[in-house]
């Protein structure tokens, strides 16, 4: 014990101040011990330091959770063909332009990132061996791995890290969803052949995460790369292109120059096949045309949830619907409004509803249960009919009103907007229902020419993100490009830079405590649910998706 | 020209004129038609009457009870969101009722309208009508209603109005076939020594003696429009949530029978395809007796 | 004759004409920035105006419809904007892929259809007939989608005998190949055995009923050669009609069957291009569409008057 605690000063005395940190909150048990690990990846901490960290301090186990992947129990045979049935990418498979589900999983299976957010949030070091920030979190310095080569041979350096930047940063990048703001064109600097170093507008706490899987367009490119990804699907991942049907499919071997051998692939051949409709994909598994749906919902896929054939994995995750309330229009222009209509809603009828319980309850704001700087003690709101009317009443509305409610036909939005029509027929508001197609309700994406970003009351489907950066700056902040409620709250904007330049999960929570209150407070959007990431196989075992609709197949294996 | 389409619904240009009363009692001996006149006239009757008559509020939800098979309670189950789909499928009826007989009503006016200005007129208008009619039949309805929805946003008026007018064509097709040949008749002849003007001699002479065909066009059509409908519901044009169309209903719910819950699914299938068949049966037999 | 082909084929063309105009107008009227829709939610309003400029979004739609005839006269029919391909190259294996499944359903209705219809019609009012009739009928008032749930469910599912989507593995072998097709041309079967049968029944019941089919029989000739040279060919002349408007429905309207089975067909893909607003592409497969089927009424047209000279001879018109 002594010689451990000895061990453990000498680490401490290593390490930075905000490590210590860390290291202090885990001994108080104020984090649990998987979070620690996850905050120590987020700043470099290499795994195995955590590790002995985490051992020395007697830190708390995991609280529980949903069951992360596929425990490889080490049933999992070498050899054969998986075959995963994904959803038809979108549009051109062009790493500056995809963004949607099809296109960044089929970009994550023979590319790489620099690190690689897995089903827990945690980062895992891929192409960046570590990182560093420097003392405020406004500069991150991050070492390039050597030894790693593209599919076409040539060896990857930190220039081509610094050309893929700058790549998308020059070139108007899907990218520049998470990026902008925090990452300008020509601050990613070339230290030398292996180390990069990123010069950030304003302190950034989460930054690693910005560049990793989770922004699902960075993946790194040869600095010769001019376009024309689809002809070759260059990258530096497990699975190299085999051969690639437009609107059918791709099939790729396994990358026999891998730089990790701890996980080269275990299968000879990943055909991914690709499917419009949910349910073709889920009748494919059901069939045994393939052996993993990578992403399927509870409403689609209730055959898969019945049967104890198919493994489900369940993550979860941070993918919501956002129910907006223009703060600058009526009727919602008075808070308690607002409030009221957050009131009527039973989320937990909601969740057993429409997920069958695989969701967690939202608190009408961002900070999903499953983020760890998410503040869990700030009490949850519960449906409260009374107090609903009370506050219609004192703001003037106690004989109620009528409103528009704008969407969308997918995923599980129609049931929903029923199910919420009807219980604010309860306190006396009258919703009338407009649900169109994505285009109709998404329009421009720009404000004057989307009912998404015009309307006054609207729900949009959120993706997953492994922080909430995005949910908060774009979609609520004053400036945001994205705030669909019009909530313009300076001291919510100056809470928010606090939390994004925070990288002491302290810090970050107390925050996020604030911004969660206020967010309570003035309501310019219930958020009801945030629902679990789901995928399924048969007889395969060590299949890892991600929340973000990534899967790594290269520690999957057929069991039988 | 396309003289095959001309055959392919069955009108009959009558030259043995059997009087509208005879007719009327070979239509109702005609144990076709009967039986159809019932299933249609079951369905009118929900549609009519359904909201009064149903035990469950259809529109109520009860999510904890979702996706219950049939029982005593509710016959033919709850929907995935908890809703009684009796009580659905029973005033479905009206709103595909309304629909498709408001979009078979609009193309039968345009249509005839068409079909007899261009029978009768011939000539150039007739041929470059024609043409156009052709172009428009290229293009399979279903497609012309994705196009046309997607520009125009889906709702009911919308679904009338395009069903309406792809309707249109075909109705003046079979509508002008039947000018054609009455046009070269006595009694049309007489009208115009007469110095008639023209409007009175489409509409006052021969319009009356083309009523058979257009009436069975009418039906027929009225089959396709319940079936275009349903299709457009399913792939998500056309009807909005939470209204109980048949084709929104199996569009929301069909994913479940691989899960084996296959009621939600098969009740509105059902009751469209008794629904055609009704209309069918009734065409056949409307066809039947305008064909002595 | 040869007029009579001449006259059809220019008609044809004139309707053809007519056609794209009407599918560029129909994309005109379409909501949707096009500049917008190929470079996403995240670019800046001035990128988005400088592609539209660079793309001539803005200019004349008469310019803009010139320039896509000129286009097509030269075999170009221009680049989708969602998937930055050549449309053709998009919209050829998808034709050819509704063409095989289109075949292959032809291929079992006919036969069924024919052989059911005249049976019908030779047992006029008896049980066959109505059993015929009636249950075709009902058949075809079941629409497409459900029979596609329906015989997945049941063939693919619970009995395994068939795969349950349509598009077999690469480098599959021709009779695997066909497998895969199998469950979705039986679908198809479903749907339009009732017409067929009927039109069909109708045929053969008007050859019966004919003035030449009496006064042959009056001569003794034995029934059975009268309806194989007679009736059977008047039964083919309505099923000639039916395949062709038929047709129209099998190369584009497949939507929901295409999209259960996964099936990259082209009516697939028409729902993919109006998805995404991506008007080159659906430009280009609803002109595709509306050529292949009057292609195939100007072939049954030319069939039909073929085998009945009365048409041919322009008496009615």
């Amino acid at each position: 014990m002594d010689a451990r605690q000895h061990r453990l000063d000498e680490v401490r005395r290593e390490r930075s101040e905000v490590e210590n940190h860390l290291i202090d909150e885990l001994s108080a048990g104020k984090i649990s011990r998987r979070e620690f690990v996850r905050r120590g990846t987020v700043l470099g901490l290499s795994l195995p330091a955590l590790s002995f960290i985490a051992s020395a301090c007697g830190g708390d186990d995991d609280d529980g959770a949903a069951t992360g992947a596929t425990e490889t129990t080490g049933g999992a045979q070498a050899g054969g063909t998986l075959r995963t049935a994904l959803i038809s990418p979108a549009g051109a498979l062009d790493p500056l332009t995809v963004g949607d589900e099809g296109g960044l999983a089929t970009l994550g299976q023979s590319g790489e990132y620099l690190a690689w957010s897995d089903d827990e949030l945690m980062l895992q070091p891929r192409i960046a061996e570590s990182w560093e920030p420097n003392e405020d979190g406004s500069v991150w310095t991050f070492a390039i791995r050597q030894g790693v080569t593209f599919h076409d041979g040539t060896p990857l350096t930190a220039e081509d890290v610094v050309a893929t930047m700058e790549f998308h940063l020059g070139n108007e990048s899907n990218a520049l969803s998470a990026l902008g703001g925090v990452l300008s064109a020509g601050n990613t600097r070339l230290v030398d052949e292996t180390t990069v170093e990123f010069t950030l507008d304003a302190p950034n706490g989460n930054f690693p995460y910005l560049v990793s899987s989770d922004n699902y367009n960075l993946i790194i490119l040869p600095k010769t790369y001019r376009g024309d990804w689809e002809k070759t699907f260059i990258g530096t991942g497990p699975w190299k292109l085999e051969t690639y049907t437009p609107e059918e499919g791709v099939t790729y071997v396994k990358n026999p120059d891998y730089w990790d051998t701890s996980r080269m692939p275990l299968a000879d051949k990943n055909e991914v096949k690709y499917y419009e409709d949910e349910q073709a994909r889920v009748i494919a598994l059901q069939g045994g045309e393939v052996d993993v749906v990578s992403n399927f919902s509870v409403a689609g896929g209730g055959a898969l949830l019945d049967d104890p054939s198919f493994t489900i994995i369940e993550l979860r995750a941070s993918q919501h619907r956002k129910v907006h309330m223009r703060t600058d229009m009526e009727p919602f222009t008075d808070k308690r409004v607002r409030q009221a209509m957050a009131l009527a809603v039973d989320r937990q009828a909601l969740v057993d509803g429409l997920f069958e319980g695989r969701a967690d309850l939202g608190n009408d704001s961002p900070f999903a249960p499953v983020f760890p700087s998410t503040d869990p003690s700030v009490p949850q709101r519960e449906q409260d009919l009374d107090q609903a009317r009370q506050l219609l009443e004192a703001a003037g509305m106690g004989d109620g009103f009528n409103v528009k409610l704008e969407s969308w036909q997918g995923f599980e939005i129609p049931d929903l907007a029923v199910l919420l029509q009807n219980a604010w027929e309860e306190i006396g508001v009258t919703v009338e229902l407009q649900i169109t197609d994505d285009g109709a309700y998404y329009g421009d994406f720009t404000y004057g020419s989307s009912r998404w970003l015009d309307s006054p009351f609207g729900i949009t489907d959120w993706g997953h993100r492994g922080v909430p950066n995005v949910f908060l700056s774009s979609a609520l902040g004053s400036k945001g490009p994205w705030n669909a409620p019009h909530f313009k709250n300076p001291t919510f904007d100056q809470l928010l830079s606090d939390y994004v330049a925070a990288f002491d999960l302290d810090a970050q929570r107390a925050a996020a405590k604030q911004i969660q209150e206020l967010l309570l407070e003035e309501t310019p959007a219930i958020f009801p649910y945030f629902y679990f990431h789901l995928a399924a196989t048969k007889n395969v075992e060590g299949v890892e998706p991600t929340g973000m609709g990534h899967f790594d197949l290269s520690q999957a294996g057929f069991t039988t | 020209m396309s003289t095959v389409d001309e055959i392919a619904p069955i009108v009959v240009h009558d030259s043995a004129r059997a009087s509208r009363r005879e007719r009327l009692r070979l239509v109702l001996r005609s144990r076709t038609f009967l039986v159809g006149a019932v299933i249609v006239g079951f369905w009118v009757f929900c549609a009519l009457f359904g909201p009064a008559v149903v035990p469950d509020d259809p529109y109520a939800d009860d999510i904890l009870n979702r996706l219950q098979p049939p029982s005593s309670e509710h016959w033919f189950g709850t929907d995935r969101l908890g809703r009684d789909v009796f009580s659905r499928v029973i005033v479905g009826a009206r709103d595909i009722l309304i629909v498709a007989t408001l979009a078979t009503v609009l193309g039968t006016l345009l249509g005839t309208a068409l079909g007899l200005v261009t029978g009768y007129f011939r000539g150039l208008t007739d041929e470059a009508i024609m043409r156009v009619v052709d172009a428009f039949l290229a293009i399979p309805i279903v497609v012309i209603g994705l196009l046309a929805l997607t520009a125009l946003g889906p709702s009911r008026v919308t679904v009338v109005l395009v069903i309406g007018i792809v309707f249109t064509p075909i109705i003046a097709r079979t509508v002008r076939a039947a000018v054609l040949s009455e046009r070269e008749l006595e009694y049309v002849e007489a009208a115009r020594l007469r110095n008639e003007h023209a409007p009175y001699v489409l509409f006052g002479e021969i319009l009356p003696n083309v009523l058979g065909p257009v009436l069975v066009e009418f039906t027929v059509r009225l089959g396709y429009a319940i079936f275009a409908i349903a299709t457009l519901s399913f792939l998500g044009f056309g009807i909005q949530p939470p209204a109980p169309d048949w084709g929104l209903q199996i569009f929301e719910h069909y994913g479940l029978l691989g899960a084996g819950d296959w009621w939600p699914t098969l009740f509105p299938a059902l009751a469209i395809a008794t629904l055609v068949v009704g209309v069918n049966l009734i065409a056949d037999g409307l066809t039947q007796a305008f064909e002595r | 004759m040869g007029r009579f082909i001449l006259r059809r084929i220019a008609l044809a063309l004139i309707t053809l004409w007519l056609l794209s105009v009407i599918v560029f107008v129909a994309c005109e009227v379409m909501p949707g920035d096009v500049a917008r829709s190929i470079l996403g939610p995240t670019a800046a309003p001035e990128t988005v105006e400088a592609l539209n400029e660079e793309l001539g979004t803005d200019r004349p739609v008469v310019v803009r419809y010139a320039d896509w005839m000129a286009g097509i006269f030269q075999g170009d029919l221009g680049e989708s904007h969602a998937f930055r391909r050549p449309v053709d190259e998009m919209i050829w294996p998808a034709l050819w892929n509704s063409a095989k499944l289109a075949f292959l359903a032809f291929l079992l209705v006919v036969p069924l259809g024919i052989v059911g219809g005249v049976i019908a019609a030779l047992h006029e009012g008896r049980a066959a007939d109505r059993a015929i009739s009636v249950g075709g009928l009902s058949a075809a008032a079941i629409p497409d989608f459900v029979w596609a749930v329906v015989t997945i469910l049941v063939f693919g599912i619970w009995l395994e005998i068939l795969p349950v989507t349509a598009q077999a593995p690469p480098g599959a072998s021709f009779l695997t190949r066909v497998e895969y097709l199998i469950l979705p041309a039986l679908c198809l079967v479903f749907v339009l055995f009732g017409y067929l049968a009927r039109m069909a029944r109708a045929g053969t019941t008007e050859a019966l009923d004919s003035d030449y089919t009496r006064t042959a029989v009056l001569k003794g000739l034995p029934r059975r050669t009268v309806i194989r040279r007679h009736v059977l060919r008047n039964s083919l002349l309505p099923t000639i009609a039916v395949v062709a408007t038929q047709t129209g429905y099998l190369i584009g309207g497949l939507v929901a069957i295409e999209l259960i089975f996964n099936y990259p067909g082209i009516g697939r893909l028409i729902v993919r291009a109006a998805d995404q607003k991506d008007f080159p592409l659906l430009q280009g497969t609803v002109l595709v569409i509306g050529v292949v089927y009057l292609l195939a009424t100007l072939v049954a047209d030319l069939a039909y008057a073929y085998l009945n000279p009365r048409i041919r001879y322009g008496a009615a018109m």
